[in-house]
C-alpha cells in the first residue's frame, strides 16, 4: 500500500422501497431541480405503498442494507385509494416489533412524499443518511455466509 | 371435569349417529403419562375414547380446517352435482374458538361445516414445567387431584401445585371459556389472571436494546426450523409455506444464524393480529425456544394500536384486513427543514 492511499469512510447502503405515483416522482422532481442529496440511497420503485411487503424490509436487512426507506403518497391521497393507508398499520407493528427484538429503530423508516414535494424528498434522504450513518454498519439480522 | 367428560363422550356419540357431523376431533389418552392427544373419531362407537383433562394441550382448530381442506382436495375430479361437503365437530375450549373464529372471519370454509362443542377450560399442563418440577426425572405416572399433580418418578411420588405447573399463557388466559359454540356444555370456568397478561412484554421492553437483541439471538440461536410451530398453529394454514418458498427465498436453507432470526421475524410477523396465545407453538418446539416473549408483544401491539384482540367476535375483523384514516402515524419520520 503506498502512503498516500486514502482510507475510505464508510458509508451506508439505504434501500428505499417508493411508491411510483408520489414519492419516486417527487424522487424525480428533486432531480430535474438538481437539488444535493447524499448518493446512499437505493430506489426500489413499487406501484403503491400499501404493496410493499413487510417481509422486504426484513430481508434488505438480512441482505446487508444499513437502513430501509418506505415512503408513499399522504394519506387520503392514494392513487390506489387505500393501499398507503394498508400500509401504515402494516409499518406500526413492524416497526415496533423490530424495535421490541433489538433492531436499532432509526435503521427502519417509514414516510409521507408527494410528487410535488421534491425539496421535502431531499431532506428526506439526507435526514435518513444522517440517521443511519450516526448507527455505523448493519450488525443485527446480517447474512454472513 | 370428568362430568365435562362424560357429557362430551355423550355429544359426540349423539352428533356422529344421528349423523350430525362427519367426523369429530378432540384429545384422547396419550401413550405417555400426563399426556392427552389429538383424535379423530369416526364412529359412535369410539365416543369413549374421548378425554377432557389438564393435559390436553394443543389446539384443534389446526385438525378442522386440514380435514375440511383435505376433503375438498379429494372432490377436484368429482362432478359439482356429487360432491359432498364434510362437517366436523370439534371439542372447543376459549382458545380453540377464537383460532375458529379466525378461520370464519379470514373466510376458509363456512360456519355449517363445523359444529363446535363448547367446553370450560382452566388451562393445560406444560410438559416443560413440569419436567422442571421433577428436576427433569422422566414421569412414569401422573394424576390431577382438585389443585395438585400427584407426579411419580423413580425418585418416588410427589405433589406438585398445580399453579406451578400451567402453561404461562393459560394463566392469564383472558377467554378461557368458549367465545362461541353450537353445544355449550358445563358451567363457565372461574377467571384467570387476565390482567396480568403483558407483564413480561412491559418487562422485557425495559430492558436496553443490547439486552433485548442478545436475548433474541440466544433464543433464535435454539432453533433448528424443525417447523413444528408452524405445524401446530392453525392460524398457519397456507398451502404452501413461506418457508418453503424459493422463488423469492425468505429462508436461507444454510446455517447463518440469520436465517433462523429471520424465519423467526417472519412467521410471528404472520401472526400480528392473528394469534390467539393457545401456547401450542410453545408447547411443541423441542428446544423451548421463548416464542411467546415475542409473540405476546404483537398481540399487545394489536391491542394498543387497533383495539383488537384475535378471535374476540366474529364481527371484529382482523387490523390488517382494514384501515382506518384515524390510525396513529407517530412512527412517521418527518425531517427538519433545516436539513
Amino acid at each position: 500500500m503506498t502512503d498516500d492511499t486514502v482510507h475510505e469512510e464508510w458509508q451506508p447502503k439505504i434501500v428505499a422501497f417508493v411508491c411510483n405515483w408520489c414519492t419516486y416522482a417527487g424522487a424525480d422532481l428533486a432531480g430535474i431541480s438538481r437539488l444535493q442529496y447524499p448518493p446512499n440511497v437505493r430506489l426500489v420503485r413499487l406501484p403503491c405503498s400499501g404493496r410493499v411487503n413487510p417481509f422486504y424490509v426484513v430481508k434488505a436487512l438480512q441482505e446487508g442494507a444499513d437502513g430501509v426507506l418506505v415512503s408513499g403518497c399522504h394519506p387520503g391521497e392514494c392513487h390506489y385509494l387505500t393501499g398507503n393507508l394498508s400500509a401504515r398499520r402494516k409499518f406500526a407493528m413492524l416497526k415496533n416489533f423490530l424495535a421490541y427484538i433489538g433492531v436499532e429503530p432509526d435503521r427502519t423508516l417509514f414516510t409521507w412524499v408527494s410528487a410535488s414535494e421534491g425539496e421535502k424528498f431531499s431532506h428526506v434522504i439526507k435526514g435518513v443518511t444522517d440517521k443511519v450513518k450516526a448507527l455505523g454498519p448493519a450488525q443485527r439480522l446480517v447474512k454472513r455466509f | 371435569m370428568e362430568k365435562i367428560e362424560q357429557e362430551i363422550r355423550k355429544t359426540a356419540e349423539k352428533l356422529l349417529t344421528d349423523n350430525k357431523v362427519d367426523v369429530v376431533v378432540g384429545y384422547e389418552e396419550g401413550t405417555l403419562p400426563a399426556q392427552a392427544v389429538p383424535v379423530v373419531i369416526e364412529s359412535p362407537e369410539d365416543a369413549d375414547r374421548l378425554v377432557w383433562n389438564a393435559f390436553c394441550s394443543v389446539n384443534l382448530a389446526k385438525y378442522v380446517h386440514d380435514i375440511i381442506f383435505r376433503h375438498r382436495e379429494s372432490q377436484k375430479r368429482v362432478k359439482p352435482e356429487d360432491r359432498t361437503k364434510k362437517v366436523v365437530g370439534i371439542v372447543t375450549r376459549g382458545c380453540t374458538s377464537r383460532s375458529l373464529i379466525l378461520h370464519l372471519q379470514e373466510k376458509q370454509y363456512d360456519a355449517d361445516q363445523v359444529v363446535m362443542i363448547g367446553v370450560p377450560c382452566t388451562g393445560f399442563v406444560s410438559k416443560k414445567k413440569l419436567s422442571h418440577a421433577v428436576e427433569g426425572r422422566e414421569v412414569t405416572a401422573c394424576t390431577h387431584e382438585g389443585e395438585t399433580l400427584a407426579v411419580t418418578t423413580a425418585a418416588g411420588t410427589t405433589n406438585v401445585p398445580l399453579k406451578q405447573v400451567l402453561a404461562d399463557n393459560c394463566l392469564t388466559c383472558r377467554f378461557n371459556n368458549p367465545v362461541i359454540s353450537d353445544i355449550l356444555l358445563g358451567d363457565p370456568a372461574p377467571p384467570m389472571n387476565a390482567d396480568t397478561e403483558y407483564g413480561e412484554v412491559e418487562e422485557f421492553e425495559n430492558l436496553t436494546e443490547e439486552e433485548r437483541w442478545s436475548y433474541f439471538k440466544k433464543e433464535t440461536a435454539k432453533c433448528m426450523k424443525c417447523y413444528a410451530c408452524r405445524n401446530t398453529c392453525p392460524s398457519c394454514y397456507c398451502k404452501v409455506c413461506f418457508v418453503e418458498q424459493s422463488q423469492p427465498k425468505w429462508v436461507g436453507a444454510g446455517v447463518d444464524e440469520s436465517d433462523t432470526e429471520v424465519f423467526q421475524v417472519m412467521r410471528m410477523f404472520h401472526m400480528a393480529g392473528r394469534c390467539v396465545d393457545c401456547g401450542s407453538c410453545s408447547e411443541v418446539c423441542p428446544m423451548g425456544v421463548d416464542l411467546r416473549k415475542f409473540l405476546k408483544k404483537l398481540d399487545k401491539d394489536a391491542f394498543d394500536l387497533f383495539g383488537y384482540r384475535t378471535g374476540e367476535s366474529l364481527d371484529k375483523l382482523p387490523p390488517f384486513g382494514a384501515h382506518a384514516v384515524e390510525d396513529k402515524q407517530d412512527f412517521i419520520y418527518e425531517p427538519n427543514a433545516s436539513q
